[in-house]
């Protein structure tokens, strides 16, 4: 190869690459229907119910998680993340079309299940080096984003806080070594 | 703009220009002492209790929970990394003041009644001979024009009235003070304390010295270990402004609180070679008013009161009142606390605590106590940090899967892990600077302030020690995953802002003598942190305060000597 066609491979390689990179940047940035997230409110409150399930202590879906999902993403995100996210609720929709045949919210509580584990399986690296890595230069994984939120919103919420964790409003004293208690929950805040 | 001039706005004894944790002290020390005072603030009034309208909310009250709105990071890209949506409020609005960094430097601002004083961290040391001694002794800067005995009577002073809980240890460079009964370390901190005893005898790890009532105290308190401190206390559990000497001040009925006065200006009296008073913009009229005084003390924080300093020009003082020494607006400093460690530790997992203290440990400073020890940098630094189980937020991220299992593992108490970070000393360079310029005006017609601010070499030095004994102090006591790490964040990060009009002996050299007082002009005084002449590594605000008290009984006694 002469040295004017290998610049010349070069440009077109350049080009090639700053027009994928163009694209995924007007991907992220364009500007986000939020309805559409509103419309997605049945399922983000099933997959954050899949994350946190009522037990013998409420779950995701009676602590409202869904609503605290919605407000934040909507209000406290950029629009990167904010397209990052809703793309990442068609792909799980897509993924449970091409997979069942059926959209997301009338599939059996099973195969539900199968599919928000099949999405936690692959959300993050093993290594926790990996992830950071991954999260600097693609921002962090739909998933791990809303399995993040859904414990913010769970932890936070009165039902999270006061049932599923141990809730202490005024403590009044501090007692720095105590025995833990049988099914001691963790405080609800620091 | 349109500025409505209404000159004669009245006399006073004193006039103190700024009510955060110094200027509530001398407003509440001059009162006292019968000298009718103007206290005048910049923005608006807060009143205790009944202004902390987040004090007792719960975590489901905030409808982001504590996320920052991204219109909130927009419009406030300094503050809101200092702010949530519990604290925001006591905080400006970056757009209302903007102010040009050359490099970035943060400048988090409470411009309220208290200032400050109602987010601040509480810490309290006193510095000892080994600050007030160190810059002769390296032949930095100049020296001290002070020393601890001078000082010492009024930190008990001080520590007596706002009350301070903390453990005595008898350290020469770290002096006891005058305690409450101390908050309590927690089962990892006690281990961590006792592997650092035992692998070093120059090393200790001691509770925090802290501004919060372990017992009632002066009608407030006690601390309820809600841990919401920046919210504003509802029990006055920690020391202000506003639940302490302002309403002490105005209990004296000599006492004048004026809020949305933006001071623009000292005024020079070219006969008298004194200040006379004050030129302030009313905020909420956009009227300019005079006030005059016999005294004057400026605590406005230590960026703002060079930039009052250097925007008050006359005959005298062309280049910024009081500033012969063009000293004004250099050497600003501020602590750094980027590097430290974390580890987790695997024992005591049978133990855990109750309440939420509002303070971490100290390892008080164990570098460079003397001259025999020989480091890559000048001076020290203390260690503060905390030890805690792991709850859902720091699970948060990383803990994977879902379902029951994961419920399970969210909600119960995770392993013991510790934080600390190293607080440490900035040496004062005089190209770290603030000034004005003033090509360009903010919307009450005030020049910009522009701040220069770098950490240098000593520094970065220092926060490399930091991270390395950081990492071994855990490594010996038995920590798993002990990671080093320097944030590298930069100036201003700390909010130990100080240094802009330094203390010193002689007038050609610094600003302020001894007494905190105006070389160049007697009837003016600055106890802000801009008058620290070095930074030592101590969180400065108890040493604000007693340095505050000092200039006020001297001023007094001055001013009834009739020698000002």
């Amino acid at each position: 190869m002469n040295r004017r066609s290998y610049l010349k491979s070069l440009a077109f390689i350049g080009i090639v690459a700053s027009s994928i990179s163009g694209y995924k940047w007007y991907k992220l940035n364009k500007s986000i229907n939020l309805q559409s997230l509103k419309e997605k409110e049945m399922l983000i409150a099933e997959i954050a119910e899949l994350i946190i399930p009522q037990t013998e202590t409420p779950g995701a879906k009676s602590a409202g998680v869904h609503k605290y999902i919605i407000d934040v993403i909507t209000n406290c995100t950029t629009k990167n993340v904010q397209n990052h996210f809703v793309d990442g609720l068609n792909d799980f929709e897509q993924f449970s079309t091409s997979n069942y045949g059926k959209p997301f919210l009338e599939l059996t509580a099973k195969e539900k299940g199968s599919i928000v584990q099949h999405f936690s399986d692959n959300a993050n690296y093993r290594y926790p080096i990996l992830n950071k890595i991954n999260n600097k230069f693609f921002g962090e994984s739909f998933f791990s984003k809303f399995r993040n939120l859904t414990i913010e919103g769970y932890c936070g919420s009165r039902l999270g806080a006061t049932e599923g964790l141990a809730y202490d409003y005024i403590p009044g004293t501090f007692k720095a070594c105590i025995s833990i208690q049988a099914n001691q929950k963790s405080w609800a805040t620091k | 703009m349109f500025i409505n001039r209404n000159i004669d706005g009245g006399t006073y004894d004193a006039i103190v220009i700024g009510s955060g944790i110094s200027g509530g002290w001398a407003a509440m020390e001059l009162c006292k002492k019968g000298l009718k005072t103007l206290l005048l603030e910049r923005g608006r009034d807060v009143k205790h209790i009944v202004d902390y309208p987040t004090a007792t909310l719960n975590p489901w009250d905030f409808k982001f929970g504590m996320n920052n709105t991204i219109a909130d990071n927009k419009s406030d890209p300094v503050q809101s990394g200092a702010y949530n949506p519990g604290s925001k409020h006591f905080y400006i609005r970056d757009a209302d003041q903007p102010y040009i960094q050359d490099k970035p430097f943060n400048w988090f601002r409470g411009n309220q009644v208290g200032g400050r004083s109602l987010t601040w961290g509480r810490q309290c040391y006193r510095l000892s001979d080994l600050d007030f001694e160190a810059n002769i002794k390296e032949s930095v800067a100049v020296d001290w024009p002070v020393r601890y005995k001078d000082l010492a009577p009024w930190y008990s002073y001080v520590e007596s009235h706002i009350g301070v809980s903390g453990q005595r240890e008898n350290l020469k460079h770290l002096p006891d003070g005058e305690f409450l009964s101390p908050m309590e370390l927690n089962c990892i901190e006690k281990h961590l304390a006792q592997s650092i005893k035992k692998n070093d005898q120059n090393r200790l790890l001691t509770i925090a010295r802290v501004a919060n009532l372990t017992r009632g105290w002066d009608s407030r308190g006690p601390c309820q270990n809600r841990n919401l401190c920046e919210r504003g206390c509802p029990f006055g559990g920690y020391f202000s402004s506003n639940s302490s000497t302002i309403p002490a001040a105005m209990a004296t009925g000599n006492l004048t609180l004026r809020p949305h006065s933006i001071v623009t200006e000292v005024l020079y009296d070219e006969q008298k070679k004194k200040a006379k008073g004050v030129r302030i913009i009313d905020a909420l009229t956009n009227e300019v008013l005079e006030f005059n005084s016999k005294i004057v003390f400026i605590n406005a924080s230590t960026i703002a009161t060079a930039s009052i300093l250097l925007n008050s020009t006359s005959n005298r003082f062309p280049n910024g009142l009081g500033n012969d020494s063009e000293q004004v607006g250099h050497n600003l400093m501020d602590h750094h606390s980027s590097a430290g460690a974390s580890g987790a530790h695997d024992g005591y997992s049978d133990l855990y605590y109750k309440g939420r203290r509002p303070c971490g440990f100290l390892i008080p400073r164990f570098r460079n106590l003397s001259d025999s020890e020989s480091h890559a940098f000048k001076r020290g630094y203390n260690i503060q940090g905390h030890g805690e189980r792991e709850e859902w937020g720091d699970k948060s991220g990383h803990l994977t899967g879902i379902g029951k299992d994961f419920k399970d593992k969210l909600t119960t108490p995770g392993s013991w892990t510790v934080w600390m970070a190293g607080w440490g000393e900035c040496l004062p360079y005089y190209e770290n600077m603030v000034s004005l310029d003033n090509s360009t005006k903010d919307k009450w017609g005030q020049p910009l302030i522009k701040i220069n601010f770098s950490f240098k070499n000593n520094e970065s030095d220092m926060m490399n020690d930091i991270k390395e004994t950081s990492v071994q102090m855990l490594e010996q006591a038995g920590f798993r995953n002990v990671i080093g790490f320097n944030y590298n964040k930069p100036g201003g990060a700390t909010v130990h802002e100080m240094g802009t009009a330094r203390m010193g002996r002689d007038a050609k050299t610094s600003v302020l003598n001894a007494y905190n007082q105006m070389h160049n002009v007697s009837n003016v005084f600055i106890s802000d942190g801009s008058f620290m002449t070095s930074s030592a590594c101590q969180n400065p605000s108890l040493t604000y305060m007693a340095f505050t008290a000092r200039a006020c009984a001297y001023a007094v006694n001055e001013l009834k000597k009739g020698k000002i």
